[in-house]
């Protein structure tokens, strides 16, 4: 089992580097997209699928991620290469102010003050149209990396390599005493607190991990789409991405990647408007919910025990 | 200097009296056994001093330093660990991993060490497996290290939930029922487990416990707890021969007794 | 600030703050009987004006209508807690939440898909030019609002206090188990709370149609309600409905006073003013469970 899965993990690899030989434009932009969720889906699975955190606003804090890129490479003429870290940094610590507060919170509680961050963040979008565009959004000319023309190549490579960082740090941390510090606290507060894990601080620093993935995911966007819709950065969105992760597999990295991939690619095949792909998403999440709440790669796991045991989460 | 020190500690839920100005000492090195009809607020007074339970009065210090008000996380910083009664591991993980996580603060590297994956966090990590490993191996599981713990059957979850306790270092380790659910050759090889640890690595134990045959062999000294006050102290056989301890075990029905 | 201007904001005030409490206690209803909070609700609401839009263009007179679509909402209401809701009961609150959303966000694009992003007119016989009333200008649906609210707040009170259904749902509120053992049908209590809660988001959307036209947007206003029902604290319905006046109260002065801009945020901070200080509300529980 173990064989076929990295067989497909190296076919998968190689065909994602040599893509941009073959492709047309729009499978590259459409791979791309599936990059910036994948980055989104990450951070997100962090926070909530393994630390236990709802967060209804991911969405937003990808949206900051994206305006401020914006700006800074507009506005302030830096480089791409250098408003990405930038405006990840801005974003996480935008993160940190709402996850510095909440760190008391969970469950319930916890979701709805995020709802109420996302609405505060939209309101903020229209308030201040001279830097955000407004409701009508903002575009973008085509940004430069570091003096190079970002052509399509070299653009999608770059957003492949930042997808693969992402993928690199995510797993990373979930192996870490941070991802076990994460399922701890989410498994009981108690044990953990017993462990000498401190809750508060362990659900801030996921948090602030969830805000630099999705301020990355929202830099890559500003370049890969180079128009930022505030519409599209609304509840719905972010239920979009809690989708992936639910389908997928909550606490897993594979299951953010498979997540990601997987609805990413079906409205695209559907090919119909924006509500028929709401109907669907909707339909697939309930159902994930109400019927396989471990998701894909949760259940596989549990079927195939390809681990050596159903264990979906850890080390 | 006592190790663990309750002066006048009280706890009450919704109205009702679950600790009654308990005033204990416990010394370092001790194995002190605690025990009491059910409802005598052992556990209440073990949340109270694992920081679970704010106390309603009275203070509580260890290592001479008070920790009546302390967060949980920073009183098992300071050194006091326990176990549960009804194990509470962390079931979605494997053996491996709960006593790993036991060693979160032993191991440590930063946010940034992990994100890179190399250097000082492999090493660190590689670390804490040798000495998770080296805890399985004292509590025979080391050939269970992968094993999904619910799959496990109650008396090993309690040898994991121990192992993942000694894990975090503990200077005191608060027992909550160790014994209970294992059959007698479990029991028995707990019993000796818990003693040679205790000596090997100089923990101080706090067990509560309602097997008496138990609770005699392994401990020096122990705290009878009765409605939420302390009934009696003393060694085995004075608490055994104690008419007040005879008359509240009698009075309850107790099985185990 | 003359005092007919404070009677005319306080009179606009009071009314959107009755469909704001309104909807809080369509959402306390169903979470005080089963502990779900139903981010559906105001998908529940824009449901409610879409069965009215439906009969009415049918021909069915105004009076036969409004009894009808709350009769229908509480069978959707029914169904969906049957189909949806009571198969996760038991499950890890991030389950419920989202399950909630999810059914949100399929009942509105389905409307979507039907409707497009149209507004309706919804005829109602009060709606009308703005009856004078002593020096204010007052319009007839916001005191259509007042007066619903008020009516339903003393039909809920009988209900909850005279009725063998109401008093059965106020025993499972407070002690599920309790009431199991006495023989409470539980399952019947939940589907009623939900049956309960969607007739009433469908008054919301009665209410709101006539004033605001019927479109899929309908219902953002849950937002406003769950801030209600946070200032009011979850358990108590009494709370709501105070949560809710207050915050319409609110925000139309401070719109008043510092503009539109500070209108929109004020109940967002409001909201996680209350969460990450006294969450359980002004008036909930000590008790809470965060």
């Amino acid at each position: 089992m173990r064989a076929v899965t990295n067989g497909a993990i190296a076919t998968l690899a190689v065909a994602c580097v040599a893509l941009p030989l073959f492709g047309s434009s729009y499978q590259i932009y459409l791979a791309e997209l599936i990059f910036i969720n994948i980055v989104a889906a990450i951070g997100l699975n962090l926070l909530t699928g393994n630390c236990g955190q709802i967060s209804l606003c991911h969405a937003s804090l990808m949206a900051i991620g994206a305006y401020t890129t914006a700006l800074l490479t507009t506005r302030v003429g830096l480089t791409y290469a250098a408003a990405l870290p930038a405006g990840t940094m801005v974003t996480t610590l935008l993160g940190a102010s709402l996850g510095y507060p909440a760190r008391r919170l969970s469950g319930l509680y916890l979701a709805l003050v995020t709802l109420g961050f996302l609405e505060v963040v939209s309101i903020a979008i229209e308030e201040f149209p001279e830097l955000t565009g407004g409701v009508r959004g903002l575009k973008l000319e085509q940004p430069e990396l570091a003096g190079w023309p970002l052509s399509i190549g070299v653009l999608y490579y770059f957003v492949l390599g930042v997808t693969a960082f992402a993928i690199y740090a995510g797993w990373n941390i979930q192996r870490s005493r941070f991802g076990r510090a994460f399922n701890a606290v989410r498994q009981s507060v108690i044990v953990a607190q017993a462990l000498a894990i401190p809750p508060e601080r362990t659900k801030l620093l996921a948090f602030c991990i969830a805000a630099a993935f999705a301020g990355l995911a929202g830099g890559l966007f500003t370049a890969v789409v180079g128009f930022i819709d505030p519409t599209e950065f609304d509840v719905s969105a972010s239920l979009r991405q809690i989708t992936f992760i639910a389908v997928g597999g909550l606490g897993s990295v594979l299951g953010s990647v498979v997540g990601a991939v997987v609805l990413t690619l079906l409205p695209e095949m559907l090919r119909g408007a924006k509500e028929y792909s709401d109907v669907v998403y909707g339909a697939i999440l309930l159902g994930t919910l109400v019927l396989a709440p471990k998701g894909i790669v949760g259940s596989l796991t549990l079927l195939s025990g390809w681990t050596g045991h159903p264990k979906a989460r850890s080390s | 200097m006592s190790l663990l020190t309750l002066d006048g500690v009280s706890v009450s839920f919704g109205g009702v009296a679950a600790v009654r100005g308990v005033t204990m000492r416990v010394e370092a090195g001790e194995i002190r056994g605690l025990i009491g009809p059910n409802g005598a607020g052992k556990t209440s007074l073990i949340n109270v001093i694992t920081g679970i339970v704010r106390p309603d009065g009275g203070a509580i210090r260890f290592a001479d330093r008070d920790i009546t008000a302390l967060a949980p996380d920073v009183i098992a910083a300071r050194g006091v660990g326990r176990t549960f009664q009804h194990v509470e591991l962390f079931r979605e993980g494997t053996v491996l991993d709960n006593v790993l996580t036991g060693l979160h603060r032993h191991h440590v590297y930063g946010i940034a060490a992990a994100v890179g994956g190399f250097g000082r966090a492999r090493h660190v990590e590689g670390e804490a497996r040798r000495e998770a490993l080296a805890l399985l191996q004292v509590f025979d599981l080391a050939t269970l290290a992968a094993a999904a713990v619910s799959d496990l059957p109650f008396g090993v979850q309690k040898r994991v939930d121990l192992a993942r306790a000694l894990a975090a270092r503990p200077r005191m380790l608060l027992l909550d029922e160790p014994i209970s659910g294992m059959s007698e050759t479990e029991a028995d090889a707990a019993v000796a487990a818990i003693r040679s640890l205790a000596s090997e690595r100089a923990i101080t134990l706090m067990i509560v416990e309602h097997n008496m045959r138990v609770m005699m062999r392994l401990a020096a000294r122990i705290t009878v707890m009765h409605e939420g006050g302390i009934l009696a102290e003393g060694t085995p056989a004075e608490i055994r021969d104690d008419p007040k301890v005879v008359d509240a075990y009698l009075g309850e029905r107790d099985e185990d007794a | 600030m003359t005092w007919r201007i404070a009677s005319q904001l306080a009179l606009s005030g009071l009314s959107v703050g009755s469909i704001y409490a309104i909807v809080a206690v369509a959402l306390a209803i169903p979470f005080k009987a089963s502990r779900v909070l139903n981010f559906a609700q105001g998908e529940l609401v824009t449901l409610g004006a879409y069965i009215a839009l439906l009969l009415t263009s049918c021909g069915i007179p105004y009076a036969v209508m409004v009894p009808g679509t709350l009769l229908i909402a509480a069978a959707c209401g029914i169904a969906l807690e049957r189909l949806f809701i009571r198969p996760i009961i038991g499950a890890p609150e991030f389950t419920l939440v989202i399950a909630t959303f999810a059914i949100g966000l399929i009942i509105r694009a389905l409307i979507r898909i039907h409707w497009q992003d149209n507004v309706f007119f919804l005829p109602a016989p009060y709606a009308g030019p703005a009856l004078a009333i002593g020096s204010l200008r007052v319009n007839p649906a916001y005191l259509v609002m007042i007066g619903t609210t008020a009516g339903l707040i003393a039909l809920l009170a009988l209900f909850f206090q005279r009725t063998r259904l109401g008093k059965a749902m106020r025993a499972v509120a407070t002690d599920q188990t309790a009431a199991r053992l006495m023989g409470i049908g539980v399952n019947m209590v939940f589907g009623s709370a939900w049956a309960l809660s969607s007739a009433i988001g469908a008054l919301a959307g009665l209410l709101l149609a006539p004033v605001i036209g019927v479109n899929p947007e309908l219902g953002h206003v849950i937002i406003k309600g769950l801030v209600a029902a946070v200032i009011g604290g979850f358990g108590s319905l009494g709370g709501a409905v105070v949560g809710g006046l207050l915050l319409g109260m609110l925000e139309t002065y401070a719109g008043a006073f510092f503009g539109a801009a500070f209108k929109e945020i004020i109940p967002f901070a409001i909201l996680i003013a209350l969460l990450l200080v006294r969450p359980q509300g002004l008036w909930g529980a000590t008790q809470v469970r965060v």
